[in-house]
């Protein structure tokens, strides 16, 4: 068994070397996490978020920038957990979609 | 080689793409997922906003310069490197540094030996000293090259390791995490210990660079 | 929590064909490698995955494994070693060909 993951190994092109920056939302995921994995709530670890962006499939994997992994493992892992449903996300994420505007202290 | 067990032709594994990066409308989803994640978990009581904005500063702080205060202390006393070399996370909390992760090894460059570090399973890195790891760490290519041709790799970061050296890669797959100790530059003898932590760089620490005086 | 192995130890990382997460990368099973030292004993990720805390806790080993042992058309100084993290249900010894229990 060999998850799309594991890549070890494998062929590949050159190296992307850039500089990229980090970016208010993908801030807001890492901490979020952070905060659901911490001792006084033990919600999602990070060994389950990384069994969600291992199982949600190749495509999306490939697809995925490494954040918009991350939030959409997040949120599978919760439903999955039932912390909330997709129907309670999708219509919080349509709702923000609608009236959305930047963050106030985003750069 | 035993097969990969996959429906697909083996060749997708080489179809990646050289680094996914969000355009505007895809960093605009992005928020908005994430607002909407929060705004559930807050109704719950489950996280506060407070919260998220306090853990985002804390995740902020750390950066090169708290792993160059490392690299620096060593260079100048021994006896602090020893310790280091033996107990990483225990010499950074000499310093001040709180190592989050389960252990810190450090590795040691010398004249015979370059080490360098990835994470091919995912993007393990040691964020609470370094901060975020660069986007090239996370890259499908290097986590796939890096240990299977890494001299090939070092040569793209313009970093040739002679053939007589030994190299030393580090997959960081599970609980340890790695901070490369490179070797002090020559010409670095005056220098005090706050001069050389700006010779510290995230890429030496990470092994795909080294350590050297700023050009005259 | 008793180690079976030690610093020196020639091990053999199994194949165990386990589905879900695991932290042990394709590229280095039923290879052989050398056990560099202990790195202490920590709940198995596999289990956590799956969020089961319960325990128990695993040894952890770091193990060199040489460049050509793991790539037939490695071209590089011959002790160049790939290091790399292995819990220790995923280990056998190197002269024992019994396969090692599964966790």
């Amino acid at each position: 068994m060999r998850g799309y993951h594991d890549i070890g190994g494998n062929e590949a092109g050159p190296i992307p070397i850039v500089e990229l920056p980090w970016l208010h939302w993908e801030k807001q995921v890492e901490a979020i996490r952070n905060l659901l994995g911490d001792g006084t709530r033990r919600i999602m670890s990070l060994d389950e978020l990384r069994r969600g962006f291992e199982s949600f499939g190749e495509e999306k994997y490939k697809q995925w920038s490494f954040y918009r992994r991350r939030i959409e493992a997040m949120v599978d892992v919760l439903i999955e957990k039932g912390v909330f449903t997709r129907e309670e996300f999708e219509k919080e994420a349509e709702l923000l979609r609608g009236r959305w505007t930047p963050p106030v202290d985003c750069e | 080689m035993p097969d990969h067990n996959h429906d697909a032709d083996d060749h997708h594994h080489d179809h990646h793409e050289p680094l996914v990066v969000e355009d505007e409308a895809g960093n605009i989803e992005g928020q908005i997922l994430v607002d909407a994640l929060q705004n559930l978990l807050v109704r719950q009581n489950l996280i506060a906003p407070g919260e998220v904005r306090r853990e985002i500063e804390r995740i902020e702080s750390p950066g090169v310069h708290l792993g160059a205060k490392i690299v620096a202390r060593a260079w100048t006393d021994q006896d602090y490197k020893m310790r280091l070399l033996a107990d990483g996370k225990s010499a950074a909390a000499e310093l001040g540094i709180a190592v989050g992760e389960a252990q810190l090894i450090v590795v040691e460059n010398t004249a015979d030996t370059h080490n360098l570090v990835c994470c091919t399973l995912c993007s393990c890195y040691p964020r609470s000293i370094l901060g975020q790891p660069p986007a090239w760490y996370i890259s499908k290519a290097y986590r796939a090259r890096a240990v299977r041709e890494p001299r090939a790799v070092l040569e793209e970061f313009g970093l040739h390791i002679p053939n007589h050296v030994k190299l030393r890669v580090h997959d960081s797959n599970a609980d340890m995490r790695y901070l490369v100790l490179p070797v002090k530059p020559t010409g670095s003898e005056n220098l005090s210990e706050a001069e050389l932590t700006g010779l510290v760089t995230r890429d030496c620490m990470i092994g795909t660079s080294e350590a050297a005086m700023p050009q005259a | 929590m008793k180690h079976r192995f030690d610093a020196g130890d020639r091990v053999v990382v199994l194949e165990l064909n386990k589905a879900g997460h695991i932290r042990t990368p394709y590229y280095v099973r039923n290879h052989f490698g050398t056990i560099l030292q202990r790195c202490g004993s920590y709940l198995n990720p596999e289990r956590l995955a799956v969020g089961d805390v319960a325990g128990p806790v695993v040894p952890l080993y770091r193990v060199a494994f040489q460049f050509g042992e793991l790539w037939k058309d490695y071209s590089g100084n011959p002790d160049d070693v790939l290091c790399i993290e292995i819990y220790e249900h995923w280990l056998r010894a190197a002269n024992d060909p019994t396969a090692a229990q599964t966790n």
